[in-house]
């Protein structure tokens, strides 16, 4: 398998990246012998019934990467609707919904979205969409089983002794908290174009900030987390009503890849004004 | 598709006029299967007609060109009946002699013959095209009648979408499902499947469409239709187009043009007139315009004036000039043109181009003219393309080298042009040819070099002798590998074999290749000629060192991916579960069968895979059944496990699944689950009577069979017997939590998985006991009809599709899509590798400027030609030197990491952030600190080792290292490539 020298430098600079700022509760373990055989670390959310547990998620490249997607597939066992029993993902980001201009990072995070959001509509489990949708504490259970079992080690993945790069950030004003208790605000002015590509001179940046939004033509970002509103005895109204597991996570990401962007901006020397800036047009 | 390929087995074809250009034609409308094709031309062969004609030899000249052509062009199509109508030299084509033909082609034929023949044709409903190349000119003419019924005038597959609203009202508006574009234009027919409440639509006469939006189109009064409940498929209706053709005669005073390159926007009038007053001057003077001669083109220009006073003199003195031309890429761009053409009109399929079509590539013609003693004809079998090129040309090409990639339907192509063309003929020049095919039989209706008694055999090696036998000038020179262009094969295609070439042609068929050729090219600075073909679309570019973007710069949009849930729980369409079969075919012959061969071969297998507990149950579970538990020791154990396969998937998954999201389900809204693209599937029942059930059985049981070395059985009775007489365990579907769990159970693998690891690495038999056993895995092979894999596909295929209450797919329709073939057809091979040949002839001549060169797109179904200035490599600059892909930096004498390192902080203040080498990071910032100061003072050679944990092979004399590095701002500054000597 060969990519061009063009993708594997978008690699190398994804995966330092990653390596160096990583988004909140995602990390990625890398070959030095084969950078293509890629993993990524998704922490459990807090808050959500896969906490505690650290999610492996194994990348497959094709040479059609980047205009195709990566293949992706959990390799830690998970109970999710949207999570087959082989590990199969189903999103649309890693299908229809596929820009050559998403990375890794944002794969990554629109998975730690998807065990935030699951939306048992386009289940591929079907037991557990039935289970989330019917009978909310006993899919809690069950995946508080399963990832007690599977995706729980004794001692905290090596990968996560390097700090996030949102760690670093916590004050900043506009982090947003990631929690599915308290009804998230609705932040509308993130989906506009963050202008870090115009304001900095990388040719690609690896997640532009617009693209997700505009992919998911069904769900503006407020719609998104205003239906996801997470209610503990009701399983019902925390589900958006239709669309793809999709639906429920491209407001978040489109949060967390602002972060991200913001926070490559802020690492620069001028970085404090690039995002002051960027905050302006916004 | 059928319906067309039936009314062109009822096309009886005549072609007159045996040249280049009308051989051209006769092969592609043979090996696309018409009724017959009959040939007319009574002329002499002479030495000039194998300037482009490769159906005839030297020993022919002197005979009747038809009667020469007519066996070699027999062998192309044992379905396809040859017939030569005979005549005597000086005899023309008259009409008695076209009566019995559905389609007349006429060859170089005079304008005063086409339009006595014309004018017979119109009013006796032939399909007439006349056509004819002089030089880089070639011209065509259709007229198929004056009300020509097109049933399909783009060959695209109808459109089809799922709807989920239909107003009950004048304007009749359907919205599509989750905004999925319609992909319908003013004017298309659709037709509704399914549609719930307003059922009317069912099965409706064909409904006009006005467009309304993407996701939204009307059509017409739905008023006095029942209420729009839900659901619903639209389906687009192809209507017949009845397309009205001018006869030639009133053609030739009014013409209608069809352009083939937007920047030549006035060619077509000055062409126009120019043919036909070339066909004037042949009467007058008994000859053509000789080559290069002054006086010539200056009386064809007088005749071209009177016809039309704007044409372009430039263009009619040129065309003068070469009016004695015959070049074969030429006759492949107006030969692969018009046996399309042809076979539009015998099937009524693809639309016809109205009415003229003028071609030309002057921009091939080298940058220094030839003179006219240059051109003069020389007697040789080359002087058609010296009339052009002139001689000193002709020696250049015959002194080229050049790499063939391929010797699949371009590859052939490719060296038929070549061959003619006289390419590597000189003493010392030579053509590499490699392909790793053999030829297989369904290469034979395209790739025309191969016939029947090839089978089996290597491709290059085949298409290398056919091509010398055309032109035995190049005998011996043309070496033929096996090899497949790769890394594994650099030993071969090393720096000494580049050194020795001037350029690189693709004739691949996949991406892959033509990335990695790409990037050979780059490194050894050699232009690259590529193309490729869909069907009735082709592309070529051109890619020049140092002056054109590279093939990998740009890449194609790939298709659009299913989900994955859609195809697992919810298909809604044949494609869905095509995919479907398509990944069990995996899931049932393949991956458990590698598993099991893992497990016996590699030691510590199970400990590695155990690495990620999640799946490592499944997969441990998977070979003790394959190699244990349900390991059959007879062919009726195969059916057996075969009939359980059945009840599984086809029922036992189906009733598991309806368990968990009953029929009724209703989702958070109200709304009915099973809806929109949501199909409610049943279980199916066994019936050994009927057909698909039992092929199922009969293919998985083989295919079981085939990965335990038991020998197969396809009597349809023993399988129903036995599979008649198999107790299927009654199937209770799993309660949704099979655990029961509290907050308070404790938390313990072992415990709380019944069937636990450790107790089923029991069940396996140490690989010791079982040295050198191992199952055969299935290679998924789409082309062998007895293999079983397309069946399988097939049935497993149809049975879901039985399941979800989808129109099931026959055997040929799922291998197209299973295979994703898209038929490459004669036809657009043909033109496309034209193209190839004619920028071939621009990189021979050492043409160095962005606009001498042109890449181009076609499609023949509509039909379309487009042209664009290939696209120049992006600049980029790097302190104060703009560099491009085709740059590099150099480092010499294989250097340390650190030296590496130093020399970017030295000489340039750049901080190194990442280096790789291939798939291998050899360092980095976050490489630790240990592992850094062990690699710093290692050489490269030293270091790629280390981290690949691979040797360098022994030929490789330096490596392709990328960098990624930041100024003191830590912005990324990107470099060119890096070469490391070693």
């Amino acid at each position: 398998m060969s990519l061009t020298p063009a993708t594997m430098r978008r690699l190398m600079r994804e995966i330092t990246e990653l390596k160096n700022t990583p988004p909140e509760g995602i990390r990625v373990v890398t070959s030095e012998e084969n950078m293509l055989d890629l993993t990524g670390i998704v922490e459990g959310p807090e808050q959500t019934p896969y906490a505690g547990g650290y999610f492996r998620v194994r990348f497959q490249f094709t040479h059609e990467f980047p205009t195709a997607p990566p293949k992706c597939w959990f390799a830690t066992k998970i109970f999710h609707p949207n999570v087959s029993s082989a590990g199969e993902i189903c999103v649309n980001t890693l299908k229809k919904d596929w820009q050559s201009s998403y990375g890794i990072g944002h794969i990554l995070v629109t998975i730690k979205c998807l065990l935030i959001y699951p939306n048992p509509e386009s289940a591929l489990d079907e037991e557990a969409g039935k289970l989330l949708l019917e009978d909310y504490d006993a899919y809690c259970s069950r995946a508080k089983l399963i990832t007690s079992v599977h995706a729980t080690p004794r001692t905290r993945p090596p990968e996560f002794q390097t700090p996030s790069a949102e760690k670093e950030e916590e004050s900043s004003t506009t982090s947003i908290p990631v929690s599915i208790l308290t009804p998230v605000v609705p932040l509308p002015h993130i989906t506009l174009p963050v202008p870090t590509s115009a304001s900095s001179p990388r040719k690609s940046s690896p997640t532009p900030p617009s693209q997700p939004l505009q992919s998911s033509p069904a769900n503006t970002l407020s719609s998104a987390l205003s239906t996801s509103t997470v209610s503990s005895k009701d399983g019902k109204e925390r589900l958006s009503p239709l669309g793809t597991a999709n639906s429920n996570v491209a407001g978040l990401v489109a949060a967390t890849t602002t972060k991200a962007v913001k926070r490559s901006a802020a690492s620069t020397s001028s970085g404090i004004e690039k995002r002051k800036k960027a905050l302006k047009r916004l | 598709m059928y319906a067309a390929m039936k009314k062109m087995a009822a096309s009886n074809v005549l072609i007159v006029g045996l040249q280049g250009l009308g051989a051209e034609i006769a092969k592609n409308v043979c090996l696309a299967g018409v009724k017959s094709v009959t040939l007319y031309d009574p002329e002499p062969v002479t030495i000039q007609d194998l300037s482009s004609q490769y159906f005839l030899r030297e020993e022919d000249i002197g005979k009747p060109r038809a009667a020469s052509t007519l066996p070699r062009l027999a062998e192309l199509n044992a379905y396809v009946p040859v017939r030569n109508l005979g005549g005597n030299a000086g005899q023309e084509i008259s009409v008695d002699l076209i009566r019995p033909f559905q389609a007349v082609v006429l060859c170089g034929v005079s304008y005063e013959k086409q339009v006595e023949i014309n004018d017979w044709t119109h009013q006796n409903g032939v399909h007439f095209i006349s056509a004819e190349t002089r030089g880089l000119f070639g011209s065509v003419f259709n007229d198929f009648g004056p009300k020509f019924t097109c049933v399909d005038p783009t060959g695209e597959q109808p459109l089809t979408g799922m709807i989920v609203s239909v107003d009950k009202d004048k304007e009749g508006l359907v919205t599509c499902l989750d905004e999925s574009r319609h992909g319908l234009e003013d004017g298309d027919f659709v037709t509704f499947t399914e549609v719930q409440g307003m059922t009317d639509l069912n099965g409706c006469n064909p409904r006009k469409v006005i467009v309304k939006g993407p996701y939204t189109f009307a059509i017409g009064d739905t008023s006095d239709l029942g209420e729009y409940v839900r659901g619903g498929i639209f389906t687009q209706v192809k209507m017949p187009k009845i397309v009205q053709f001018k006869s030639l005669r009133e053609s030739l005073a009014a013409p209608e043009f069809f352009l083939t390159d937007f920047a030549k926007f006035d060619r077509p009038a000055t062409l126009h007139a120019g043919f036909q007053a070339l066909s004037q001057f042949k009467a007058q003077h008994q000859c053509l315009p000789r080559p290069r001669n002054a006086k010539d083109a200056a009386s064809l220009v007088s005749l071209a004036k009177k016809i039309d006073p704007d044409a372009d003199e430039k263009i009619i003195t040129e065309l003068a000039y070469q009016a004695t031309g015959d070049l074969p890429p030429v006759a492949a761009v107006i030969g692969g043109f018009v046996a399309q053409e042809v076979l539009k009109a015998c099937s009524a399929k693809f639309h016809p181009m109205l009415q003229h079509l003028y071609f030309d590539s002057l921009e091939s013609l080298p940058t220094t003219l030839p003179n006219e003693q240059d051109c003069q004809s020389l007697g040789s079998r080359y002087d058609g393309q010296i009339a052009v090129f002139g001689k000193s040309f002709q020696d250049k090409l015959a002194n080229h080298r050049q790499f063939l990639v391929g010797a699949g339907a371009i590859g052939c192509e490719m060296l038929k042009n070549w061959s003619m063309m006289g390419l590597a003929t000189g003493p010392d020049a030579r053509i590499h040819v490699t392909d790793l095919d053999t030829i297989e039989k369904s290469n034979l209706n395209r790739q025309f070099l191969f016939r029947a008694k090839d089978l089996g055999k290597f491709k290059s090696e085949v298409a290398a002798a056919a091509v010398a036998e055309m032109n035995p000038a190049l005998k011996g020179h043309i070496l033929c590998r096996q090899d497949p262009v790769g890394q594994a094969t650099e030993n071969v295609f090393d720096d000494d074999f580049f050194a020795g070439l001037d350029g690189v042609t693709n004739a691949l068929d996949n991406v892959a290749a033509r990335v990695y050729m790409d990037q050979r090219c780059i490194l050894y600075e050699k232009p690259l000629l590529e193309s490729g073909t869909m069907g009735t679309k082709g592309n070529t570019q051109v890619v020049i060192p140092h002056l054109t973007e590279s093939y990998s710069s740009s890449q194609d949009p790939p298709e659009k991916q299913t989900l994955s849930c859609t195809v697992k729980n919810f298909p809604n369409a044949i494609t869905h579960t095509i995919e479907w079969a398509r990944q069990e075919f995996d899931a049932m012959f393949v991956k458990p069968v590698e598993s099991v061969n893992q497990y016996l071969s590699e030691p510590n297998y199970l400990e590695n895979s155990l690495k990620y507990s999640g799946q490592s149950h499944d997969h441990i579970s998977q070979i003790v059944s394959y190699l244990v538990t349900n390991k059959p020791l007879t062919f009726e154990e195969c059916i057996v496990w075969a009939r359980l396969q059945f009840e599984e998937k086809f029922n036992n998954a189906i009733r598991q699944l309806l368990h968990s999201l009953p029929k009724d389900h209703v989702t958070s809204t109200g709304q009915p689950f099973w809806s929109g693209p949501k199909r409610a599937p049943d279980p199916l029942v066994f019936d050994s009577a009927d057909p698909t059930h039992l092929s199922f059985i009969i293919a998985a049981a083989n295919l079981h069979a085939y990965n335990y070395g038991l020998r197969g059985e396809t009597d349809p009775a023993v399988f129903k017997r036995v599979a008649d007489s198999v107790i299927v365990p009654e199937f209770s579907p799993k309660s949704g939590v099979k655990i029961q769990i509290t907050e308070n159970d404790p938390v313990n693998q072992s415990s709380s998985d019944p069937d636990n690891v450790s107790d089923l690495v029991k069940k396996l038999p140490p690989p010791s006991s079982l040295v050198g056993y191992r199952l055969t895995p299935v290679e998924f092979e789409k082309d062998d009809d007895t293999n079983h894999h397309i069946d399988l596909i097939t049935a497993a295929s149809n049975l879901r599709a039985m399941n979800y209450n989808i129109t099931v797919a026959d055997r040929h329709t799922t291998k197209q899509i299973a295979g994703k073939i898209i038929p490459a057809i004669a036809t657009t091979t043909a033109l496309v590798v034209g193209l190839v040949c004619l920028e071939l002839y621009k990189i021979i001549d050492g043409k160095n400027k962005l606009d001498d060169f042109k890449n181009g797109f076609i499609n023949l179904a509509l039909p379309f030609f487009g042209f664009s200035e290939p696209i120049a490599a992006a600049k980029n600059k790097f302190e104060n030197t703009e560099w491009t892909l085709w740059d590099r930096l150099e480092f010499k004498n294989d250097p340390t990491l650190k030296e590496f390192i130093t020399w970017f902080k030295t000489h340039h203040n750049l901080d190194v952030s990442m280096v790789s080498q291939g798939v291998s990071m050899l360092w980095s910032s976050f490489t630790d600190k240990k592992k850094s100061a062990e690699r710093m003072p290692m050489k490269f050679s030293k270091l790629v080792e280390h981290v690949s944990k691979k040797p360098i092979p022994p030929h490789t004399k330096h490596l392709l290292v990328e960098v990624m590095l930041m100024d003191e701002e830590m912005e990324d500054v990107e470099v060119p490539f890096i070469l490391i000597k070693i």
